[in-house]
């Protein structure tokens, strides 16, 4: 693996020439100490592996957060033009728009005493189905499930009366990518995420029920809502089997379809297409589906957070739960960049354009951050910073360390409810396994991509 | 040689290796594999259930992917925990079997199976396979 070049305090590059496959240099945003942990999987070379990909445009950009993955490393992002430029499914992921939404509630957790903030992660907890497979209380008919592919939230808002239009205003791209096609989502796809609308799923997704611990930019924080002491909701979850089925039906089908666009590649999961292609078209209108999917299950989650608070404080408090923002951290969109129009795949990546709030979930147990889009993000990265702490551990490490009834014990002693679907999902899940999330968000912040606002507490967490 | 399987450390997902002295025993293995997955959290019951399955690709890496991606597809859509698979042939480019399992609600954590370092083929002992699954 080639060595990376210093470029300045917080961004590292492993130049074009360093392999001749690369058409383009991998750039690292990253402090001396972040990289070092970095160097210890193989994200940089899956970094270099990106840029590869034909039609990509000025690197491969990796985020401080990046760990190993496959095919793409999670915590990057490529820029590719049109036409001749390709999109790759595996340059978003399994987990079509996997994002966070963040819920800023009316009350302090000064104001619930812990009696009722444990029944409040109870309530949630029972309210929004965890774990894998698990399915929702919202039903859909088929002819329902093409609406909401094609319009995302606004459809749950104004047919189903779920949440309400000032949710889908405050949502990326207002909850609704242009261009989807339930035509180009497969049966099974379908099938696997009918009754899943409303459920949070396994793995590292949850919904984290916290406090503003400190507000670093007073008048930020201000314009987003939020102020030290008040109680937030963070949801953390993708589209579900309708978002999986639908990668992994164009992953095979782009593969196939390799030789035909004589593209050669250094991984199969890089598989992709021209953007100007019948499998780039077609692959584009399905995620943009499923990524419509993904914003009305957070949307759904929401609406179940709201009814947990109305059982537990009063109607009064989940009226007043208003959502901050919904951001998406596994997505390829087309946007302007330079002069010109290109397709940006964010993988475990953040939008992050000027004055647009980001969050950026740390680990149980420890903090997460609101942070607002600065113009060097547009500048050096495609308006776009991290999405996370990022993985440290593998989850067997993780599992050989911690012992999940330890950590739930621990992180109760520390004032966090903690409703678990799987005692080992946790162990999984635990702090340990994710590297400083503070350190995380320093660089991108010192690399003006960036700028903190606020750093929120955990004080109760549902996870699968 | 014992059909086995192992999974490798991996930052983020899960990494599955294994090894038999046949074609048709790694697929065999590869549903052990997942009912190890399925039943992470302990032993599931249920009720009896059998499907008949087919997969077709143009590869050998790619079969085994698609093989596995049917098993996640019914632990996911069925909540079928498979125990073994009946009647298993292996052709030229498809698998067809008949599954047969357990229907609960288990715990599945596999999200997808990608075809990142996708390897089935023979070796030095008889047949090698390697699939790497978003998790």
């Amino acid at each position: 693996m080639s060595e990376p070049v210093r470029i300045d305090d917080t961004l590292w590059e492993i130049p074009a020439d360093a392999r001749d496959d690369m058409r383009v240099p991998a750039r690292i945003f990253a402090s001396a100490d972040l990289l070092k942990a970095i160097r210890t999987d193989h994200s940089l070379e899956q970094l270099q592996n990106v840029a590869t990909l034909p039609g990509i445009v000025d690197a491969a950009i990796a985020m401080p957060d990046i760990h190993q993955g496959y095919g793409f490393p999670v915590g990057g992002l490529a820029a590719t033009a049109p036409p001749d430029g390709v999109v790759s499914p595996g340059g978003v992921g399994y987990d079509i728009n996997c994002g966070v939404r963040l819920l800023a509630a009316p009350f302090t957790h000064g104001e619930i005493d812990a009696r009722r903030r444990g029944a409040l992660v109870d309530a949630i907890a029972r309210r929004v189905p965890t774990g894998a497979g698990k399915g929702g209380r919202l039903r859909l008919s088929g002819s329902d499930l093409d609406e909401v592919l094609v319009q995302g939230p606004r459809w749950l808002v104004e047919r189903r009366g779920v949440g309400t239009a000032e949710d889908v205003a405050a949502t990326e791209s207002e909850g609704r990518l242009d261009g989807a096609d339930p035509d180009r989502v497969s049966e099974r796809a379908r099938e696997r995420g009918a009754g899943q609308l409303g459920t949070a799923g396994s793995g590292n997704h949850f919904i984290e029920l916290q406090r503003v611990e400190e507000v670093i930019d007073r008048e930020t924080a201000a314009a987003f809502g939020l102020r030290r002491g008040q109680v937030t909701v963070l949801i953390h979850s993708g589209s579900r089997g309708l978002g999986h089925q639908v990668c992994t039906d164009y992953v095979r089908a782009m593969d196939a379809a390799l030789d035909g666009h004589g593209i050669v590649l250094p991984d199969r999961q890089l598989s992709c297409a021209p953007l100007d292609s019948d499998e780039g078209r077609a692959y584009l209108a399905a995620m943009a589906a499923a990524a419509n999917f993904a914003w009305a299950n957070r949307h759904a989650i929401a609406h179940g957070i709201r009814e947990a608070i109305a059982e537990v404080l009063g109607a009064g408090a989940a009226d007043g739960t208003r959502q901050v923002y919904d951001v998406a951290h596994n997505v390829a969109k087309l946007e302007e960049h330079g002069g010109r129009t290109v397709c940006v795949h964010r993988k475990g990546a953040t939008r992050a354009f000027p004055g647009q709030p980001v969050f950026i979930p740390g680990s149980m147990g420890t903090a997460s951050y609101v942070l607002a889009g600065r113009e060097g993000s547009m500048e050096r990265s495609f308006g776009t910073v991290c999405h996370g702490a990022g993985r440290r551990l593998s989850r067997t490490a993780a599992k050989q360390q911690v012992k999940g009834e330890a950590l739930r014990r621990e992180l109760e002693a520390q004032g966090i409810a903690v409703r678990a679907a799987s005692t080992k999902g946790l162990a999984e899940e635990a702090p340990i396994a994710y590297k400083d999330v503070d350190a995380v968000v320093r660089v991108v912040e010192d690399a003006g991509l960036a700028g903190r606002v606020a750093r929120l507490r955990p004080i109760g967490v549902v996870k699968g | 040689m014992e059909p086995s399987h192992r999974w490798i450390e991996h930052t983020a997902e899960l990494q599955l290796e294994l090894h038999a002295r046949s074609e048709a025993a790694i697929f065999s293995q590869a549903v052990l594999a997942l009912r190890e997955l399925l039943e992470d959290d302990g032993p599931v019951t249920g009720d009896r259930a059998e499907r008949s399955v087919e997969v077709e690709a143009t590869d050998r890496g790619a079969l085994l992917a698609e093989w596995l991606a049917e098993l996640v597809f019914l632990a996911e859509t069925e909540g079928l925990v498979p125990d073994e698979a009946r009647d298993l042939v292996v052709g030229e480019d498809s698998v067809t079997a008949v599954v047969v399992g357990r229907t609960s609600e288990p715990r599945h954590l596999v999200k997808a199976v990608t075809y990142h370092d996708l390897e089935l083929h023979r070796d030095r002992d008889g047949w090698r396979g390697n699939v790497v699954l978003d998790v």
